[in-house]
């Protein structure tokens, strides 16, 4: 499943970018906030079902 | 079958007929999901979907529901009404407020009673509200049993986000004691957005949700992040002060003030007279829901004189303004509560018996913006009935739940499966417009997305496709407020101003203010290259972020082979 996004292009490579295997890293994601979600409906059962065999979402999808 | 009084001990997965109960301080309602998965509300034995939680005794017989609500005015000191908010709490902490023209609740021992006749004979008994509360469940089942044929036996409940544990043990008791193994208690408000997410035809999608559930004697709002068909509640809040009886009130007190013109009776000032009052008062809101005029009509409201009268829509839209306004208070302060702007709302789901009205719909269609979704019948054509939503949410995730295990149900509902970590910031990729410099942030993953999470977006290349930049990054929302054309200041003297200085709105003559939300771009957190793509082709992006917040972005031309993949450690 994917979403369409809007129809701006992605910016061409600029001149010279180099990176390890056409990847490189910049940063880290911010730190998270501890919340609830509802134990409720059938996405969530697939994520308990998840936690609880501690499968990831493409080992889930197979 | 169960010995009467016997509590439902868990039952066997197999042997479950399980059905979704709203039980609200004014309706109950009960709903059952046929063999295609559509929840449906189902009438009681007097045709009644919305079931008044009223129980009274006459000659020892039980009346329930609408019946019992009539009883209001003749026998109200055995008819016990609006009592679910009083489960589980002290005797001192609950607003008896409601039951002044019914069974008074009292403290006894440790928890609260009503005395009322309820067996043949002048004999009184103690009911405490534990008793009263199976009472009603009982009759609930019985109706349901009754419907479907098969003996109902367990349930899912829903409950407002404020309940507390004392609150949800008492209820569960209660309704276990009426032969109903409750499988699970959950929020009025992700019930109704439930009932709206299973219909076919939605999309799962990322969406900030307002649920606003207008009920009899409390308004209770919600603001909810779902995302992926997950559903985390960003904040509440909770109002008895405004809620559907103090719409009936304004139309009482119109009412009377008409009746003193005519007859120089208050009628208000006479139990059984009020009781009428109330009553039909209540039928006319209900009647100007529909149309633009009600009637109004009782007989001997009052010293045997009849009364017969009239309203418009507009009348009494106008006298109840200050309650239409208290709602709308109530509903932008939760979203600011949320740290949200209502330009970020997508969805308003009105819910309760008192969104029925229309004023309440188009004061909602004001507030929001013209993308957000006001989900009520006088908005949407396809709005569920708000009355309804609770219930049907609730048999939906019956139906889900039912085949499993106790033990796993608790297990999958305990905090160390539910709390989780959820984004701070949107993550999301740079794609560009005029200005190749200025990045526009394209959003993959929305913030407030509860981890594990993984989302993919297509996005295009540029018209003659080579080699391009898929940049992640971090982004956050943001209000942009601007004034078109704003005229010069003559008045030099800016203490003068009688406004605050930090007041946004200023005069009216100043043109107003455009607000939009835009995305800022934060923390860049990767770069990968896609090369020799074709003309007109697509990338895809995809991104995981795993419980730990590490990161792995994968990056492709759509119908390509191999593409680029890398990670992020976590923060
Ligand atoms: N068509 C209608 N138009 C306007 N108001 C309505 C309509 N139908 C029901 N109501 C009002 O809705 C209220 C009941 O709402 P609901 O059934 O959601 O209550 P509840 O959740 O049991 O109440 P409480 O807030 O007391 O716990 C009553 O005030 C009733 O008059
Ligand atoms: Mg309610």
């Amino acid at each position: 499943r994917y979403r369409e996004a809007s129809n701006l292009p992605l910016p061409v490579l600029p001149e010279g970018w180099a990176g390890e295997k056409d990847f490189k890293t910049t940063g880290r994601l911010s730190a998270a906030t501890q919340r609830s979600i509802e134990p409720v409906g059938p996405h969530f059962l697939a994520h308990a079902r998840r936690a609880r065999h501690k499968r990831t979402f493409s080992e889930d999808d197979r | 079958m169960a010995a009467e009084g016997a509590s439902a001990t868990a039952s066997a997965p197999g042997e479950r007929i399980a059905i979704g109960i709203s039980f609200g301080n004014s309706n109950s309602s009960i709903a059952i999901t046929s063999v295609d998965d559509k929840a449906e509300v189902i009438a009681n034995e007097d045709g009644d979907r919305q079931i008044p939680s009223i129980l009274s005794y006459v000659d020892g017989e039980e009346y329930n529901g609408q019946q019992a609500k009539q009883q209001l005015i003749r026998n109200s000191n055995n008819t016990v009404a609006y009592f679910r908010d009083f489960l589980g709490q002290d005797f001192k902490s609950i607003d008896p407020t409601h039951c002044h023209a019914s069974a008074h609740p009292q403290e006894h021992e440790s928890t609260i009673a009503f005395t009322i006749q309820d067996k043949e004979g002048d004999e009184k008994s103690t009911v405490t509200i534990s008793e009263i509360a199976t009472r009603q469940f009982r009759r609930l089942k019985q109706s349901a049993t009754d419907f479907s044929g098969k003996e109902v036996n367990s349930a899912v409940i829903t409950i407002p986000t404020n309940f507390n544990e004392k609150q949800k043990a008492a209820l569960t008791k209660s309704a276990s004691d009426a032969g109903l193994e409750v499988l699970q208690l959950i929020h009025e408000p992700i019930a109704a957005l439930l009932a709206y997410d299973a219909r076919p035809e939605s999309k799962v999608e990322d969406k900030n949700v307002v649920v606003a559930d207008l009920g009899g004697t409390r308004s209770d709002v919600a603001v909810i992040a779902s995302r992926g068909g997950m559903y985390t509640i960003l904040a509440t809040a909770h109002d008895y002060e405004y809620a559907g009886v103090h719409l009936d009130k304004v139309l009482q007190d119109h009412f009377a003030k008409e009746f003193i013109k005519w007859n120089s009776i208050d009628p208000r000032e006479n139990a059984r007279s009020l009781a009428k009052l109330k009553l039909e008062a209540e039928a006319t809101k209900k009647a100007l829901s529909i149309g633009t005029n009600a009637n109004f009509s009782v007989e001997s409201l009052a010293e045997g004189i009849d009364f017969a009268s009239t309203i418009n829509r507009l009348r009494y839209e106008t006298i109840a303004r200050k309650v239409f306004d208290g709602f709308n208070r109530l509903i932008e302060g939760v979203v600011k509560k949320a740290g949200l702007d209502v330009l970020e709302i997508d969805e308003v789901i009105l819910s309760g018996g008192t969104s029925h009205t229309p004023k309440i719909a188009s004061n909602m269609r004001s507030i929001f913006p013209e993308t957000t979704t006001v989900l009520a019948p006088s908005t949407t054509p396809t709005a569920i009935n708000p009355s309804e939503l609770q219930a049907r949410g609730a048999a939906l995730q019956a139906s889900l739940i039912q085949e499993y295990e106790s033990e796993d149900i608790e297990q999958s509902t305990h905090p160390a499966v539910t709390t989780v970590k959820h984004l701070t910031n949107a993550i999301g990729v740079l794609a560009i417009s005029g200005d190749p410099k200025q990045g526009i942030f394209t959003p993959v993953i929305s913030a407030e997305t509860a981890v594990p999470a993984r989302r993919t977006i297509h996005i295009s290349v540029p018209k003659e496709g080579g080699d391009v930049l898929v940049k992640i990054v971090e982004g956050g929302s943001h209000i942009k407020v601007s004034k078109p054309d704003p005229k010069p200041k003559t008045n030099g003297n800016k203490d003068s101003d009688d406004s605050d200085e930090d007041s946004e709105e200023d005069s009216d003559d100043e043109p107003e203010e455009q607000r939009e939300r835009v995305w800022k771009v934060g923390n860049v957190l990767a770069e990968a290259a896609i090369r020799d793509t074709k003309k007109g082709s697509k990338i895809e992006v995809m991104i995981n972020v795993a419980n730990d917040l590490g990161v792995t972005i994968t990056a492709r031309e759509v119908g390509a082979k191999g593409g680029v993949r890398g990670n992020l450690s976590p923060p």
